[in-house]
């Protein structure tokens, strides 16, 4: 089938082993990178992907991105985000964003930043946030 | 003749196992480096970050109080605003089983420092909660 009859036995085996391999070395590799960085255990932190992605979402005001990273709401809820979002004051400038640290139990994780801002009034505002992340999705936001 | 037939397809046999397990190997690099390669990985953080401070000796009074159930030590420590912006905190926490200090920052004379409890709420989930404690001077001043 497919002309595979036609390759020596020893190069068909050889062809299996190396998409094998390929496949088994990629999805190893994406596995380990994604516990290591989630857990913190060669530095980083622990910071979950999710609770960044969010987190510089909500600092560009990028309603969007941020409706995607939230559990699924209905149309009413959303349109009123993005018309919050809209109204909001543009002339707020994030100084600086630090991320503190976090903890995971199952499929439930807190991640918990620093920031400050600011406003256009020159007005100076240094405050936490905490992110609750349950299935890759924001669930509570302090 | 089985015998000759068995020694003779010996070193075939290893010239084949090696030339198989030398593309398994590759196959297993190239999968990594493929990975490697293509993960965009995280945005780079675009914003400054503050370099980290140490836990306030407070909020590790505040914490082992927590973790100890303590509340006549948080009741000394704490005063009833501070302890009232502490419960909306940990809402819906009822029963704290662990406690973890994460990190802490500290701009302008005032720290923030961050702690993730563990624990069961009054209907026995399992939840996990974050909070901050802002320190200034050696007096917490509020808890978010």
């Amino acid at each position: 089938m497919f002309g595979l009859n036609l390759i020596p036995p020893i190069a068909r085996t050889a062809l299996a082993m190396l998409i094998v391999g390929g496949l088994m070395g990629y999805a190893g590799t994406a596995f380990a990178t994604t516990l290591v960085a989630d857990s913190g255990v060669l530095g980083g932190g622990g910071e979950s992907n999710d609770a960044h992605k969010y987190m510089m979402a909500l600092l560009q005001r990028e309603s969007e991105s941020l409706s995607r990273l939230r559990p699924t709401r209905d149309v009413v809820s959303r349109a009123l985000e993005q018309q919050n979002a809209s109204q909001q004051r543009q002339d707020v400038k994030p100084l600086s964003v630090t991320y503190l640290g976090g903890g995971s139990s199952g499929r439930i994780s807190v991640h918990i930043y620093a920031v400050e801002i600011q406003a256009g009034g020159g007005q100076y505002q240094f405050f936490p946030l905490a992110l609750t992340i349950v299935g890759g999705k924001v669930v509570r936001v302090e | 003749m089985s015998n000759a037939g068995a020694l003779g397809s010996g070193p075939i046999n290893s010239v084949r196992a090696a030339v198989i397990l030398a593309t398994f190997l590759g196959g297993l690099v190239t999968g990594v480096v493929t990975y490697a390669a293509t993960d965009k990985g995280s945005d780079a953080n675009p914003y400054a970050s503050l370099p980290r401070a140490g836990e306030p000796a407070v909020g590790a009074d505040v914490a082992r109080a927590l973790a100890n159930d303590d509340a006549r030590a948080l009741a000394n420590q704490l005063d009833q605003e501070v302890l009232q912006q502490l419960q909306s905190a940990i809402e819906p926490l009822a029963d704290i089983r662990s406690m973890k200090f994460v990190g802490a920052v500290e701009k302008n004379g005032r720290t923030l420092a961050a702690y993730v409890a563990g624990g069961r709420t009054s209907d026995g989930t399992d939840v996990l909660i974050g909070f901050v404690l802002r320190v200034t001077g050696d007096q917490i001043v509020g808890v978010n």
